[in-house]
């Protein structure tokens, strides 16, 4: 695991002390959203689809600096929107440093190498750049040619100037494995302390809505993907959660581990889902009905989401909760998940070229077997 | 989530191949006919799922122009509202169910027309005239 042991002692403390005090429902991670406004327009994207006076409005230092006091976990991730478009970004990622929160600025990178003058670095602050797989998948991922390029320029910028830096990607229906594992290679190679992934999840305001993977499929990908590890690839995230992804493990949704807030405010029930707002995490707390959330709830709306805003702060929660959680961390750190089935659905044929990189039209078969 | 929405079990979660989406409706340009409280209640929960801006006209005959971002609903119109935002106030407000008269999805949908086959379709006619740095841009905020 690439996580720096300060971290994993924060975190770890943390749960413990909610854990001892009879705590059963606290954040992990704040995901702050200054804003909505983006420099990108990728067509998947479930995110930025607002009339221009609300990309227009963004949260003041002052806001995100009392989501993160009345809420109180160790971590935020800073998604949006493009981050790096708010103008008093410095301001509230170094307050959030004072308050010695472990913060994951997601960016797109495109204002990367510009703006990084204005940031020191820190151990509290992570560059997480979105890149969606090699040059040719993530440039058309994100609907533009060359920004690959450029996120690539802002990472080793990032990374020589003594930044942490985390690659942060999200894999569609059509993921190519062994693409997806060359990229694993190639980023690593630029310096990065880790890697960050998760499958996409089908966003109900999203413009499309053809293209997300079920779970069966995100098993069979991530399985295919993660199995077999390289030496050289380290993750920024529980390997408890990977082995989630691969389909070793079971957890139920936690919506309120990572909770959501915007200019709208808390978001009901999840940083996906967009079902209300609540006006203080407590009321979020209180008036959100639980229940009917997560896979094993039956809700439709939750029946492909694998994704870490849910199912990673369980992980996390088991592994430094509980000693099996934590030996089994333990040894998922060293592990290299070797997997002859694995290999094989490496062997499968994949879509290659720029048209058809996703599947939009009949659903592929190939893989009908689940190994889950 | 209402009680009649069909539920799936477990076994069929993990067997999803590809999942399912949403059904997204063209609501731009509507005006529902609000014949009676269910009608309202229904055109208003549209307003809040709407990803553009509405035009609600009060009882008291003032037009609001607004993208509503929440609703709470309580067991009478009355005990219901909705917030929202307004293009040229920064504060979030507030208004109840009761007191509205009209509803109109006046604003752009601002999904509409951009589907992943529309990117693919003009990536692959600017690429086949030749084109360099074939991109999607975000639209103009003003």
């Amino acid at each position: 695991m690439a996580i720096p042991i300060s971290q994993m002692w924060t975190v770890s403390t943390y749960v413990l002390k909610k854990k001892l005090a009879g705590n059963k429902q606290y954040p992990l991670v704040l995901m702050l959203e200054p804003l909505f406004r983006c420099n990108l327009a990728c067509a998947g994207c479930g995110k930025v689809q607002y009339p221009p006076h609300i990309l227009k409005k963004q949260l003041t230092p002052e806001e995100c600096f009392a989501a993160i006091d009345e809420c109180g976990a160790p971590m935020v991730s800073i998604p949006g929107g493009e981050p790096l478009l708010h103008p008093q970004i410095v301001e509230i990622v170094n307050g959030l440093i004072a308050r010695k929160k472990y913060i994951y600025l997601c960016t797109n990178a495109l204002e990367l190498k510009r703006r990084l003058p204005e940031f020191t670095p820190s151990k509290y602050l992570t560059f997480s750049v979105h890149l969606d797989g090699q040059r040719e998948h993530h440039d058309f991922s994100v609907c533009r040619e060359g920004g690959y390029d450029i996120a690539v320029e802002g990472i080793k910028e990032a990374v020589k100037r003594g930044f942490r830096v985390t690659t942060n990607a999200t894999f569609f229906d059509g993921a190519d494995p062994n693409s997806v594992r060359a990229f694993f290679d190639e980023v690593m190679g630029m310096g990065v302390e880790g890697i960050v992934l998760s499958p996409g999840y089908s966003y109900e305001k999203a413009p499309d809505q053809n293209r997300f993977l079920g779970r069966a499929r995100v098993r069979r990908l991530f399985r295919a993907i993660l199995s077999n590890r390289k030496p050289t690839w380290k993750f920024n995230m529980s390997p408890l959660f990977l082995e989630f992804l691969m389909g070793d493990r079971s957890y139920e949704c936690i919506p309120w581990g990572m909770p959501a807030y915007s200019i709208f405010g808390w978001q009901k029930p999840c940083y996906l889902l967009q079902e209300g707002y609540a006006e203080s995490y407590k009321e979020l707390l209180e008036t959100t009905k639980w229940a009917e959330y997560g896979a094993a709830s039956g809700n439709p709306k939750c029946a492909n989401c694998m994704v870490s805003c849910g199912y990673e702060a369980p992980a996390v929660i088991d592994g430094f909760g509980t000693l099996k959680g934590f030996f089994a961390m333990v040894k998922g750190n060293f592990s290299k998940y070797r997997d002859a089935h694995a290999l094989r659905l490496l062997d499968e044929p994949a879509p290659h070229g720029p048209a058809t990189l996703v599947q939009i039209a009949a659903p592929d078969h190939s893989f009908e077997e689940s190994n889950a | 989530m209402t009680a009649e929405v069909a539920k799936y079990t477990m076994a069929q979660v993990e067997a999803l191949e590809l999942a399912p989406g949403a059904q997204q409706e063209q609501l731009e340009g509507w005006v529902p006919e609000l014949a009676s409280d269910e009608d309202l209640r229904q055109a208003l929960e549209k307003a809040f799922d709407y990803r553009g801006d509405v035009t609600l006209t009060l009882k008291s005959g003032e037009r609001i122009e607004a993208f509503v971002f929440n609703c709470k609903t309580g067991p009478t119109l009355a005990e219901s509202f909705l917030q929202y935002f307004t293009p040229n106030d920064s504060e979030k407000r507030k208004v109840s169910y009761a007191d509205i008269a009209r509803v109109e999805f006046s604003g752009k949908d601002r999904a509409a027309g951009k589907h992943w086959e529309d990117w693919v379709k003009k990536y692959n006619e600017k690429k086949a005239a030749g084109e360099k740095n074939i991109a999607l841009v975000p639209e103009a905020l003003e």
